[in-house]
């Protein structure tokens, strides 16, 4: 019956047969991308403040960063499951590492792009520390730093699908389906394209907010 | 002294993530809970479902399913290593010469004996009775064929095989034990011409009379598209492949139930039953886990089968 249909009436058949079991997987696969990188993002942003006030380290706290980002991603999760084990946790835990540089760089750069001016009128009004950071640093970076998760996101979804090997689930198992059976080229897709419609939907939104922050173009703001 | 802090924080959310769950993904995979352990074929992934379905019915629990685990050696690994505690499809033969080290052996029975005592005693897990299917090497021909010749086991060949061309798998012809050369000794006869393929090729080729007899493997879910004949092993060349759940004792004693549920399980997929699902899977591209809980539900969990405390049938 298959073999009479082509790849996409193959796969249109896959999902209207297999809808709810994609559905499930793919809010799997979200909810673990979003796990590591808003982990990472609990962890990074205030790191990238810390190291944007003692300048020396930052070179160090970067150059590690960098570091656990050219491990390549399937030896890091096999790295993980020696400690961590099998599962949907480990699948996080090497998310939340990849997510670490872009977070950490793009908050050091947001918090260094802010005016010096601005930080001294700041002090000037007797703004204690807390609130420099809280009032006029956060703000003014958050655009960057939003940018820096949008960033770590897109590698989240893309790390995640690697996830199934060590059984987290998620789209990646679709895939890998499809891979192992005979003819699966319609079973592949159907893992592949939900994938980068995420990666693509995730971009796009967190860009979306990316540009909702930038106090630049508010016009509530400059008016 | 700051790198160390840095350090030590980064240590500190690993180990705070591994440790606890996080909403909507269900619960994390530590000892209390059921891990099971399916596999990366079709095969491996319906039966992991199926008793991944059996488990949530029986016992109030949000069991977990591992897929893909890449070999038979991490699967066991896994069991071993405390990240899983049921493997949802061992099979007699791999186990026998994989896990425990010893030599292939044909008698299904003895085979049997042994990876249960053996699993007992080595791994502490206890090894269930069959689900009634083997996933073995089998040679087949077309009903047309066995029509015409009146085949049921490959004996039955004997009389007409100088006229037969043979497609096997083309590891099989070297392998030691029960390849070619075994077959030959065993059987006594041999085929027109014995031509090596990749074993998914195989199926084809009968199909479309290029070879007249296969090697394939027994629940292949094309035997039952192309509607093949599987020919009884009568000599016993082929060492048995005799498809089972393995639990550790340990998630026995923590869930007692658990032992009827993968008891209710007995012989109740046949080959033939198990060709249809990898069929519906794999050809009609329904996931397995579709394929699964419409098999139980068809079944009604077989809730009409009942286990006595020895874990026998009544």
């Amino acid at each position: 019956m298959m073999a009479d249909m082509n790849l996409w009436e193959q796969l249109l058949y896959y999902f209207s047969e297999n809808g709810l079991y994609i559905w499930s997987q793919f809010f799997r696969h979200f909810l673990i991308s979003i796990y590591g990188v808003l982990f990472a993002a609990i962890v990074g942003i205030p790191l990238g403040f810390w190291i944007s006030r003692h300048g020396k380290l930052a070179d160090w706290v970067i150059g590690a960063a960098n570091v656990i980002q050219t491990i390549p991603s399937l030896a890091m999760l096999s790295i993980l499951m020696l400690g961590l084990g099998l599962g949907v946790n480990t699948v996080i835990s090497t998310v939340f590492l990849y997510s670490l540089l872009p977070i950490i760089k793009n908050t050091y750069a947001g918090v260094q792009s802010v005016d010096k001016n601005i930080l001294d009128s700041g002090k000037g009004m007797g703004m204690t520390r807390w609130q420099l950071t809280y009032m006029v640093e956060l703000p003014l970076a958050l655009s960057i730093i939003m940018a820096g998760i949008r960033n770590a996101m897109v590698v989240g979804i893309g790390v995640t699908a690697i996830g199934t090997f060590i059984g987290a689930g998620g789209l990646g198992d679709i895939i890998t389906r499809g891979v192992n059976v005979t003819d699966g080229g319609a079973i592949i897709l159907a893992g592949a394209i939900p994938t980068a419609f995420m990666a693509v939907i995730s971009d796009l939104l967190l860009g979306w907010i990316e540009k909702k922050l930038d106090p630049t173009k508010n016009k509530k703001i400059l008016s | 002294m700051k790198k160390v802090q840095r350090i030590a924080a980064l240590f500190l959310a690993a180990i705070l993530l591994s440790s606890c769950s996080l909403p909507g993904l269900g619960s994390g995979f530590n000892e209390e809970g059921i891990t099971i352990t399916g596999g990366s074929t079709t095969e491996q992934q319906i039966v992991g479902y199926i008793v991944e379905g059996m488990v949530e019915h029986y016992i109030d629990i949000d069991a977990q399913i591992v897929n893909n685990l890449g070999s038979s050696s991490l699967n066991h690994q896994a069991l071993i290593g405390g990240d899983a505690n049921v493997a949802a499809i061992k099979y007699t033969g791999t186990s026998l010469t994989g896990e425990l080290g010893q030599d292939p052996i044909t008698d299904p029975e003895v085979a049997l004996d042994l990876v249960v005592e053996g699993f007992a005693a080595e791994f502490d897990q206890k090894w269930f009775p069959t689900y009634g299917f083997a996933n073995t090497y089998a040679f087949m021909v077309t009903q047309e064929l066995a029509d015409q010749y009146d085949l049921v086991t490959i004996s039955d060949l004997e009389d007409i095989a100088s006229e037969l061309d043979a497609g096997v798998d083309s590891s099989w012809i070297q392998r030691a034990g029960d390849g070619y050369d075994a077959f030959l000794d065993t059987y006594g006869f041999d085929f027109n011409r014995v031509y090596p393929m990749q074993i998914g090729l195989v199926y084809n080729a009968l199909q479309a009379g290029e070879m007249d007899v296969v090697l394939g493997y027994s629940t292949d879910g094309r035997i039952k598209s192309y509607d093949l004949v599987v020919l009884e092993d009568d000599k016993q060349l082929f060492p048995p492949y005799d498809a089972s759940p393995v639990a550790t004792f340990e998630v026995l004693e923590a869930y007692p139930e658990l032992n009827e549920v993968l008891t209710k399980l007995k012989n109740t997929i046949s080959d033939e039953k198990m060709q249809e699902l990898n069929y519906i899977s794999d050809n009609n591209l329904i996931e397995p886990k579709v394929v699964a809980d419409d098999f139980l539900k068809e079944n009604n969990y077989f809730e009409s089968i009942e286990v006595n405390e020895e874990g026998g049938e009544q």
